[in-house]
């Protein structure tokens, strides 16, 4: 050994078992990092490679602002023969599903084109030919073969018209190579195309190449077509293209970037307490060596390099770690819909996975290593004797000042309709807060808290139960910390989880009260505002209306915008939200929405909107302040029209970002003429079940990739849609959770080592090995009791914070707790318990009773 | 070993013919190899019932071993110990557990009360242990607290009662179950020479009034001379025994066991030991 820090270094060795557990937050958090990094960067790759081929010889793409919008007819006449414009070429597009024999399959964006529209995408043929005329399609290879496609098979697609077969003509590849995670493309004739997608005239988009070269060209010839094209049309380079997708995906990318943060502190915790505890233990030691002349800068800067190596070291596990998440992640979000491609590498996850391990260590061990700095050279003597200080009253006071604005931040970030980085920081700082004031509150609610936890326990084991709560309380600072690493975690289960509930219960109060409807047809998977949709066949709404019983059948067309139409007169663009197409006449009787209608009847109210007027939903129109009768100006790739508010509708849909109007209105301005559901009325209630059974029987025969769904079938599909979300979210807070496991195991252990004497004793007197093992599960389990009733009050508490600032812009949101999800973690905490008691309480029921005895 | 003397209890040899403890030919190795410790080399040891006997021997002469194996928290490598008549032989841990649990009482050199209990929490623990709860027990320690002369402290956590006050909770709680024997290692070994006299008195008054069998552990001849009898231990073997009471004899005695001759032995028998425990 040459030098001090040598001496720290070999201190390390000698505590290998518990090196991993102090680093395990560390590898799991620096982990999360380095898989959310390295999954953002795959799916950066994904869309810029998307686009790149898609769009490989365009400069700029021509498309409406909503989504199933369409062009005018002469539209790309008007684009060929503007200025700078080379050449261009124009194509429908739809989104079909294939039929196989066993129902409806995997979703296909399928685009209509001609042979030249063809060439403007980078692609090659692989095998076969390109599409020509006819009903004949192209596909991409990968989606092909994982479907069993090959040249020359005949593909049975649902289309907007209805099931048509096709004959596989080619199959082609990207030529960037990626696959898209399963997300299938191919291309239709042209002709073919508009008449299985409905739409006989007009374009969904136009691509264009600019003569000259360079950006300032483009650029230029990008102002023209604005002129030209008006609000109601979107010209974007395919560059800008993937920066839009980009930036809606900005939203995931901050909250995976919050639970990798999440996990990272609470890897941090960990560092903390453990560190707290080998000072604590190895006071003799660091006095003795404060005697011989080290100095209160070369014991604080040993800790630290103690920690900072195991940082470093926790960072490297956590890059392999992460490369396993970002895989498990790439997976969690196909199986949501969200096209990735192959996992991507990047230099960046694993200098910023170093470089955040490193920090969380050192800030980790900065308040020990300081602790450490303090210890008086008489500690070689004392040893940590008269030590266990109760925990001052100005820790309450810093707490209690921690978590008050802690909520609200996490309301400003509920309050937020944009995750703008002030309103993020405000949010996550919030949070970070607020469990930080937890922190330093927590020691003085331990000694309560496990006495009243423990009383089950102590009814039923008095003497185990007993010791275990005697254990837990004799060093409250410690077992706050250990809850508290537990605790982040299932607060923001339970905190996220109020998000879910209170939304899942708001949409079906609102659909209790609005449904009057008795079913709802609709493609199967439909998920308005996840990209473009599959639309309904024309023919399918007259067939429905003919079947015996049914009295009212009624289509709605419900369009995600990426801006709402505004006030007339007022600057800037509206919001994203819903465009909502219905026929007024009937609407009546399948719905019945609370509306305000100012001075007009219900039915005055449908009847303007039958001649050109619109209402507005509940939160845009708080939102901007929109009243009735303001007049507001529509703006569609079809047209522009001004029309007056009539009605304001109290909904929850899309956080009551809607406009809604007539099939036709929405067919002029935007262009929009398909279908998105259908909503059915039976004659009578008892009819119900029969019509239900005969719309099944149709759609079975003719329209597979259709369902129709009861009110009750309605909410529990919205119900498996948020639950799919927010299980999403849940398996990212696991990997904290995970952390804080680890974090019980390394207190227990220690807990037991400082109590072998104690154990010994309890031996000597006749305890047996089980009633040894049983007092250190107690105790576990009265940690992560006291983790579990602070997690689940926390997140109570921020979930109705985040609820809150939510409800300001989405008027008629809720609270209600997740009952569900409370109660999975209690049963959670109480299994974590008995995890994580397993290794400690059988060593300490190995423990030798003699050595334990003279155990010091 | 001969039984009775002048000071053992009521209940001498001579009326019960069990012996309390009858253990023969008590071997108990350390290690292997280079390292290999004898701490107890055929020894034969036996108590009668309601003697009070100590145990006397230089450092490392196996002293605190034999307790272990008399007190079951250990398992001799050869030979075999009976406790009133039952053999120890062939029971597993659980078994040695249970046997400890009510037949023998422990008084540790250094208390080792818990500190988060009180003293009468801490004389009702072997109850607690045993899953005991019936209010007389609770009557028991409170009694057995008032024989230890600390009636007044029932509620006073460790910390705040003195080194021989501590002691004699541990008496009190060594004898709460009723133990057939107990076991008291170094019991005054850190007391000062008040409390040692108090302890001292304690125990051998629990031997001659109420008939306790104790065997306790000590360096001191003060202590040892308490005893009806002091055996004395070298090298893990009998060294021979004498009568307690006077403690001239018993001083005599310790010092020849500790004379030039048996020095030497001695310090080699400490050099061999890996480890040494005071
Ligand atoms: N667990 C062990 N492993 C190895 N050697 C041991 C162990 N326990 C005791 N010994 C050795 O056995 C011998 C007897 O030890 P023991 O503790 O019985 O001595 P003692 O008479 O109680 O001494 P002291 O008066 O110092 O307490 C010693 O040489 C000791 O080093
Ligand atoms: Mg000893």
């Amino acid at each position: 050994m040459r030098s001090y820090t040598a001496v720290t270094l070999r201190q390390l060795s000698s505590r290998r078992g518990r090196l991993f557990l102090t680093i395990s937050g560390i590898v799991l958090g620096t982990g999360m990092i380095v898989g959310v990094l390295l999954l953002t960067t795959t799916i950066q790759r994904t869309f810029t490679d998307l686009y790149d081929s898609i769009y490989g010889k365009a400069d700029l793409v021509l498309a409406a602002t909503s989504d199933a919008g369409a062009l005018p007819e002469d539209a790309l006449a008007r684009v060929r023969t503007t200025q700078g414009v080379d050449s261009a070429v124009g194509q429908v597009t739809a989104v079909l599903s294939l039929v196989g024999a066993d129902g409806p399959g995997a979703e296909l964006n399928a685009a209509g084109t001609t042979v030249e529209g063809q060439s403007y995408s980078d692609l090659e043929i692989v095998s076969g030919r390109k599409v020509r005329g006819g009903r004949e399609a192209e596909l991409e290879a990968s989606w092909a073969e994982a479907n069993g496609l090959q040249v020359g098979d005949t593909a049975s697609l649902a289309t907007p018209t209805g099931i048509r077969d096709y004959r596989v003509a080619g199959l082609f590849k990207f030529s960037t190579g990626v696959d898209f995670g399963g997300e299938g493309f191919g291309f239709l004739p042209l002709g073919e195309a508009r008449r299985a997608f409905g739409q006989p005239a007009g374009w969904s988009e136009i691509q264009a190449v600019v003569s000259e070269e360079g950006t300032g060209a483009v650029d230029q010839v990008k102002r023209r077509l604005d002129a030209e094209f008006g609000p109601g049309v979107e010209v974007i380079t395919p560059q800008g293209k993937s920066d839009q997708i980009q930036s809606q995906l900005q939203a995931l990318n901050v909250i995976l970037y919050f639970f990798a943060g999440m996990a990272l502190f609470v890897g941090g915790f960990l560092i903390f307490n453990s560190f707290n505890m080998t000072v604590l233990q190895r006071m003799r030691e660091i006095g003795m060596q404060r005697t011989l002349g080290a100095s209160r800068g070369m014991v604080v800067r040993s800790v630290l390099t103690e920690s900072s190596t195991l940082g470093i070291a926790g960072s490297l596990l956590g890059i392999l770690g992460g490369i396993g998440i970002a895989l498990a992640l790439i997976t969690l979000l196909r199986s949501i819909g969200l096209p990735v491609g192959a996992l991507q590498w990047t230099a960046a996850a694993p200098v910023a996975g170093i470089l955040m391990g490193l920090i969380t260590a050192t800030a980790g061990s900065l308040i020990p290593a300081l602790r450490a700095g303090r210890i008086a050279p008489i500690r070689a003597v004392l040893g940590s004797e008269g030590l266990r200080s109760r925990p001052k009253p100005i820790r309450a006071a810093i707490g209690i000042c921690l978590v008050a604005p802690g909520l609200y931040g996490a309301f400003t970030l509920g309050a937020a309709d944009q995750t703008t980085t002030a309103v993020v920081a405000a949010g996550i700082g919030g949070i970070i807060a607020i469990f930080f004031g937890i922190a330093l509150l927590a020691p003085f609610v331990v000694s309560p808290l496990s006495r009243l936890l423990s009383w089950p326990v102590r009814k039923l084991a008095p003497i185990e139960g007993r010791l275990a709560s005697d254990s837990a309380r004799a060093n409250p600072t410690r077992t706050a910390a250990t809850a508290t690493a537990l605790l982040i975690g299932l607060a923001l289960v339970v905190g996220i989880n109020s998000l879910g509930s209170s939304f899942l219960n708001s949409i079906e109060r609102e659909f209790d009260r609005a449904f009057a409807r008795d079913l709802t047809v609709q493609p199967r998977g439909l998920n308005p505002g996840a990209g473009p949709q599959q639309s309904l066949a024309p023919s399918v709404l007259g067939k429905i209306s003919d079947l015996p019983g049914v009295a009212v059948a009624t289509p709605e067309r419900l369009v995600a915008t990426a801006q709402l139409p505004q006030v007339a007169g007022r600057k800037g663009n509206g919001p994203q939200g819903l465009l909502f197409g219905f026929d007024p006449s009937v609407y009546d009787k399948v719905d019945s929405s609370q509306i305000d209608t100012g001075d007009l009847t219900r039915a005055e109210a449908y009847a303007r909107v039958g001649k050109g007027a619109l209402t507005v939903g509940k939160g845009y129109a708080e939102e901007a302040g929109i009243e009735i009768g303001h007049e507001m100006l529509l703006e569609g790739a079809s047209g522009v029209e001004r029309a007056p508010v009539v009605a304001v509708v109290d909904t929850i849909l899309a956080g009551g970002q809607t406009v809604s109007m007539s099939l036709e209105k929405m067919a002029r301005v935007y262009g929009i003429t398909s279908d998105t559901q259908i909503a059915v009325k039976a004659e009578s209630v008892d009819a119900r079940a029969e019509v239900k059974r005969e719309i099944e029987r149709l759609l079975e025969a003719d329209y597979p990739n259709l369902t129709v769904l009861s009110n009750d079938e309605i909410k529990s599909e919205v119900e498996s849609q948020i639950s799919q979300q927010f299980g999403f979210f849940n398996a990212l807070v696991a990997v904290a959770i995970l952390a804080s496991l680890f974090g019980i195991v390394n207190t227990l252990s220690m807990s037991v080592l400082e109590r072998t004497r104690e154990i010994g004793v309890l031996r000597a007197l006749g305890a047996t090995r089980w009633q040894i093992r049983r007092t250190v599960a107690n105790e576990s389990l009265i940690i992560s009791l006291i983790g579990a009733v602070l997690g689940i009050s926390i997140g109570v508490g921020l979930g109705w914070a985040l609820l809150q600032g939510l409800a300001a812009g989405v008027p008629g949101v809720v609270y209600s707790p997740p009952i569900g999800t409370m109660l999975a973690v209690a049963v959670a905490a109480v299994l974590l318990g008995l995890i994580a008691a397993i290794v400690p309480a059988r060593r300490a029921a190995k423990l030798d009773v003699v050595d334990a005895l003279s155990y010091e | 070993m001969s039984p009775g003397s002048k000071r053992s209890g009521k209940r001498s040899g001579d009326t019960d013919p069990v012996p309390a403890i009858d253990a023969r030919k008590l071997t108990k190795r350390y290690g292997s190899g280079t390292s290999l410790v004898k701490a107890l080399d055929r020894l034969d040891f036996r108590v009668e019932k309601g003697e009070m006997v100590a145990i006397m021997g230089p450092s490392g002469s196996g002293k605190s071993t034999l307790l272990h194996l008399l007190g079951a928290l250990e398992t001799p490598t050869s030979g075999t110990i009976a406790l009133a008549g039952e053999n120890f032989e062939g029971l597993d841990d659980r078994g040695l557990t249970l046997l400890r649990r009510e037949k023998i009482g422990f008084v540790f050199q250094f208390f080792n009360l818990l500190p988060s209990l009180n003293a009468l929490e801490n004389v009702m623990l072997p109850a607690l242990i045993a899953g005991r709860r019936d209010p007389k027990v609770e009557k028991r320690a409170r009694s057995l607290l008032k024989r230890v002369g600390l009636a007044r402290r029932e509620r006073h956590l460790p910390s705040e009662l003195s080194g021989g006050e501590q002691q004699r909770v541990s008496i009190a709680r060594a004898l709460l179950l009723e133990p057939e024997l107990v076991l008291a290692d170094e019991p005054t070994g850190n007391l000062d020479s008040r409390s040692e006299a108090t302890v001292l008195d304690l125990l051998s008054e629990l031997n001659s009034d109420e008939g306790h069998t104790i065997v306790i552990v000590t360096h001191d001849t003060t202590a040892a001379a308490v005893a009806g009898r002091v055996s004395f231990l070298r090298d893990g073997r009998s060294a021979g025994e004498v009568a307690g009471g006077d403690s001239a004899k018993v001083i005599r005695a310790f010092a020849k066991l500790e004379s030039p001759a048996s020095k030497t032995k001695k310090r080699r028998s400490s050099a061999k030991s890996p480890r040494g425990k005071r």
